[in-house]
């Protein structure tokens, strides 16, 4: 027979109790003296139970109060078993279990009390910026990705072709000038395409026109090669972060994209404006509407990526338009 | 011809001075900085400046706005723009004044150096060569605005090179037609689109550019 494991204290207990009792009925003592050792017996039962929920509790503020009430729920069976044991007379645990009681009723105050509005406010960013964070590093991470992939499918496959036409022409020199002609064309054609990648991966990053102009000039230059005339009014302040700036601008473009692919539009328009300490980008065109960031439009993608710089995306798109998608991102403060 | 060229990169520097010495070109300035860009453009009176649109110190458009700034100083004074990506909106900053000699090409165009001297020599001459990239954006982009579908696809063939600044025997040699056949769709064009006629084929090339621009 196996006992669990929990099991062989209490039954420890129990044997050393009926022993205490049979070792009395046969020295046929006066005094029932088997009482304290039951005492005692049920005491050291209680501690380890409460020492075992205590050490099952979380570290923390939470395993204090565990402790406390353990303290408390241990002491008071106790004291007062010892005041009936002993005689009763005047019921002298009063003090300690008063005094006990109130530092106990303290402590959950304490504890249990709700959080302050700082505290709470920042227990809120704390989880936004976990939540975001993870977002970030991972829209990066698939970024990164997709620019290893493009560069190398692209670019280097091109530059690969150039140096082997190259490397061809060269030992075809002397025999045949004409064919090393032709395969140096070749070679030329390469080199310009991945010259056409790299530019098409670089803009993907970091828009040149956005260095030149800000993100103003930027989305300025944008409409002009899109199909739908786009009226852009305002000008974004200077103080936006670049990566930000970045962001903004990739989330222009994407719904201004959207507009012309999804819905339809036959024309747009882009206003910048700054309000509380944000800028407020709002894109809006009299397509057919019906655009959500569920919609797999990649509205969703620009919501994280504005989210990483505590932007915001705000879609309103009824069934048969006009769709308006806001956009904020915070300004960073201005110098003193 | 004298030439003034601004272009930070050394080695792509010194292979435009190289290629347009030996095609006769004489280069009397070479700038690796946008600081004096401006200022030499004034002073040395050049026959043709090629001008990267990035430079030093600010690495953003520094070259376009010193050739712009210069440009307003001696109106027509014939620039050649060089970049490694192009944008509508630079292009139509650098034709805005109508007075032609202006350039504007991706860096890639070098490598065909015939062509790009040919463009070099066009804008010295009072011409256009703007990068066949900027004008298929641009008509791509007009194609909603304008009544471009009044032009045959021949026709439109033959506006996208002659916004380019191309003549009508580039066009030709271009498309494999006679330069005959170049002047008809051209004048057809020009009917269609209700342009001013000239004969002058600069002046033609702007009135194309001047009309794509002027719709927004």
């Amino acid at each position: 027979m196996t006992l669990r494991r929990g099991l062989v204290v209490p039954a420890v207990a129990v044997v050393l109790a009926v022993a205490a009792l049979v070792v009395w009925t046969m020295t046929g003592g006066e005094e029932f003296w088997p009482r304290w050792v039951w005492f005692g017996l049920g005491a050291a039962l209680i501690a380890l139970a409460l020492a075992g929920r205590i050490r099952r509790t979380p570290a923390g503020r939470r395993r204090w109060l565990v402790a406390d009430g353990a303290l408390l729920v241990f002491l008071s069976p106790v004291e007062i078993t010892v005041w009936l044991l002993s005689g009763q007379g005047f019921f002298w645990p009063v003090y300690s279990l008063v005094t006990m009681s109130v530092v106990f009723g303290a402590h959950v105050w304490f504890v249990a009390r709700r959080p302050d509005p700082r505290e709470r406010e920042l227990s809120a960013r704390v989880d936004t910026l976990t939540r975001t964070r993870r977002g970030a590093v991972d829209s990066q991470a698939a970024e990164l990705r997709r620019i290893e992939r493009d560069l190398h499918d692209g670019a280097q496959a091109r530059m690969v072709s150039t140096a082997l036409n190259i490397g061809i022409a060269q030992s075809l020199l002397r025999t045949d000038p004409a064919q090393a002609s032709r395969i140096l064309d070749d070679a030329r054609t390469a080199a310009t395409g991945a010259l056409q990648d790299l530019r098409g991966v670089m803009q993907g990053i970091y828009p040149s026109v956005l260095s030149d102009r800000g993100l103003g000039g930027a989305v300025r230059a944008l409409v002009y090669d899109l199909v739908i005339p786009v009226r852009v009014d305002g000008d974004p302040p200077g103080n936006l972060p670049a990566a930000a700036q970045a962001a903004m601008y990739f989330a222009v473009s994407e719904c201004l994209a959207n507009a012309v692919k999804h819905g339809q539009a036959e024309r747009g328009w882009v206003e910048f404006r700054t309000a509380r300490g944000r800028l407020v980008a709002v894109v809006g065109d009299d397509g057919v509407g019906g655009a959500s960031t569920a919609g797999g439009t990649g509205l969703l993608g620009i919501t994280e990526r504005l989210a990483a710089f505590d932007g915001t995306l705000d879609v309103h798109s009824p069934a048969g338009g006009p769709t308006v998608v806001t956009l904020t991102v915070p300004l960073e403060d201005q110098p003193a | 011809m004298r030439v003034i060229i601004a272009e930070d990169l050394a080695l792509l520097r010194e292979g435009i001075v190289r290629l347009l010495s030996a095609h006769g070109f004489e280069v009397v300035a070479a700038l690796e900085d946008g600081a004096q860009l401006a200022d030499k453009l004034v002073e040395l009176r050049p026959d043709v400046a090629v001008v990267d649109v990035r430079l030093p110190p600010t690495f953003t458009d520094e070259g376009l706005q010193a050739a712009i700034a210069a440009r307003r100083r001696v109106p027509g004074l014939p620039i050649l723009i060089l970049s490694q990506y192009v944008e509508q909106i630079y292009a139509r900053e650098l034709v805005a004044d109508g007075t032609g000699g202006v350039g504007y090409l991706l860096k890639d165009r070098v490598s065909d150096v015939d062509a790009f001297v040919e463009a070099v020599r066009r804008v010295a001459g009072g011409g256009t060569a703007l990068d066949p990239t900027v004008i298929s954006k641009l008509l791509h982009a007009k194609q909603r605005v304008l009544p471009l579908d009044r032009l045959s696809p021949r026709e439109r063939e033959v506006l996208a090179h002659m916004a380019q600044g191309r003549s009508n025997a580039a066009i030709g040699a271009a498309l494999v037609i006679t330069e005959k056949a170049v002047g008809k769709h051209t004048a057809s064009i020009f009917t269609k689109l209700d342009l001013p006629v000239s004969e002058d084929d600069n002046r033609r090339v702007l009135a194309v550019l001047a009309y794509l621009n002027g719709a927004t």
